[in-house]
């Protein structure tokens, strides 16, 4: 089996996945207020916009981009994700985000191939 | 009709979302929506569905995440995109529902190179 070099350019390196998506959530739902109709294309702008970043880091690794909006309202939302991977070169990175009128929860998983 | 290209060639997506479906049931399926008790209730999910999906199969990587949210009127949407091999890796999504709180459950599988 192959072994890759642990270093910089073939690790998951958490800070720099979570600045991506934190632009990508900006970008795709910043400065807006809740909307039932608009919802769905946000969520699908959020993931794809991060996925097509993250590619283009051009490090050996599988993405898996999940996103959740939820509509501020009361309501309790608890997540949460077990993994079953290579614990050395796999790694996540779960992005929380808000404004008045919803939450946005960007979570990624990063599998060294 | 299933067709299966090979043991470890893909993901059964139909089998693991029933997996998940059990599971679930077997967890919260009575339970009204409980702040207190929330996070124990994911943790059991999300971690007795991997034991599952390891449980079929060992030549894949896993990836189970779980949202419980209580009805309260309020919206959400969830989304999911994946940049992997399409031949070999694979997901299924199983939403379930009573009457206090909505579940929804993703698994990705990830093949393992050999």
């Amino acid at each position: 089996m192959d072994e890759f070099q642990t270093g910089e350019e073939t690790a998951f390196v958490v800070d720099e996945v979570s600045t991506i998506i934190k632009e990508s959530v900006e970008g795709a739902i910043g400065g807006n207020a809740y909307q039932h109709s608009r919802v769905n294309q946000w969520t699908t702008n959020v993931v794809e916009q991060s996925l097509s970043q993250l590619s283009k880091l051009g490090k050996p690794f599988k993405y898996i981009v999940t996103c959740v909006i939820m509509q501020k309202n009361g309501a309790g939302l608890q997540t949460a994700s077990s993994c079953f991977w290579d614990n050395t070169t796999d790694g996540s990175c779960t992005v929380r985000w808000g404004n008045k009128s919803m939450y946005c929860i960007v979570s990624v998983f990063g599998l060294a191939i | 009709m299933e067709e299966f290209s090979g043991e470890e060639g893909s993901f059964n997506s139909e089998e693991a979302s029933n997996s998940v479906k059990e599971c679930i049931q077997s967890i919260i399926g009575e339970e009204s929506y409980r702040q207190d008790t929330v996070n124990q209730w994911t943790a059991k999910i999300v971690e007795q569905a991997l034991t599952l999906m390891v449980k079929q199969t060992k030549s894949y990587k896993y990836i189970v995440s779980c949202a419980v949210m209580q009805k309260s009127g309020a919206g959400l949407h969830t989304a999911n995109s994946c940049y992997w091999d399409t031949v070999t890796d694979g997901s299924c999504t199983v939403k379930w529902e009573n009457r206090t709180m909505y579940c929804v459950v993703s698994v990705f599988a990830v093949a393992l190179t050999p």
